[in-house]
């Protein structure tokens, strides 16, 4: 099997320059570092949250506005006991062809209850959460949803977060 | 976004098909995996690959040492995508070789 590259050259070089020059502060860089936070207990005692930018959301939810120029800066909270056909998309911004066949692809809720079930993970949180990407404002994003989406996860007991930047 | 999370003290690692936006912006840990857009978690029915790349990521709140860790998974697009079919042709959701192309 072919190895997948360990270099760190950008695969994309002057992608960052050339988008930031037409949607200025669009793409962001950071150079410094958050300090990792440790797990506290095994993984079979910990209570994991699931964060995704997917567009994900339980059906009869206001959906995400889609088409905004600026971006849409909510998230809705997703039962972690739902089950896919409770679910839906909103979100234009990447092919949800085969999402649309089987939503563990982008949105694995039932391999997570399945881990839960099986005692892997501890369990999972009573939501996971949802948002759109795509958003033309990270500033906002950073300082609003981030921050927002960070206390819930905090609200609702969370040990781990696995995170989905769709 | 788990940076935030990060900061108010919970272990966080994402999924990533970006790689060049990941290094970018530098959340505390990440998994890379090379597939097409929309597809973090593999191709549909495969459910031994969905979570096997749970797992890895979980794997990874333990095994990363340094803020920044990326972590590629050895796997291909091609090789998941060969797999998916095959899955779907056992399921009886997918004809032969010439549909399998499509």
């Amino acid at each position: 099997m072919m190895e997948p590259s360990n270099t760190r050259e950008q695969l994309r070089p002057g992608l960052w320059v050339t988008i930031n020059e037409r949607y200025p502060g669009s793409m962001i860089t950071r150079s410094e570092t958050v300090p990792l936070a440790a797990l506290r207990q095994p993984l079979a005692a910990a209570r994991l949250t699931f964060v995704s930018s997917a567009g994900v959301q339980p059906k009869g939810s206001l959906p995400f506005d889609v088409v905004h120029p600026v971006g849409d800066y909510s998230f809705r909270r997703v039962p972690s006991n739902s089950k896919p056909e409770d679910l839906e998309i909103h979100q234009l911004k990447y092919p949800t062809v085969d999402a649309h066949r089987d939503l563990n692809v982008i949105f694995p809720i039932e391999r997570l209850q399945e881990l839960a079930a099986e005692g892997v993970i501890g369990g999972l949180t009573p939501h996971l959460f949802s948002f759109i990407g795509y958003n033309m404002d990270p500033e906002r994003l950073e300082q609003t949803l981030a921050e927002e989406i960070a206390d819930a996860v905090v609200a609702e007991g969370a040990d781990a977060a696995l995170l989905c930047p769709a | 976004m788990q940076r935030a999370i990060e900061r108010r003290g919970i272990p966080t690692v994402s999924i990533t098909v970006a790689r060049d936006i990941t290094e970018q912006v530098r959340p505390p840990r990440a998994v890379f995996v090379p597939f097409m857009m929309g597809h973090h978690f593999g191709v549909p029915f495969h459910r031994e690959l969905q979570r096997r790349i749970i797992l890895a990521a979980l794997d990874r709140l333990t095994a990363a040492e340094q803020t920044g860790d990326l972590y590629p998974l050895p796997i291909t697009w091609a090789q998941a995508r060969r797999e998916g079919i095959a899955i779907e042709q056992a399921m009886g959701l997918r004809g032969g070789a010439a549909e399998a192309l499509g």
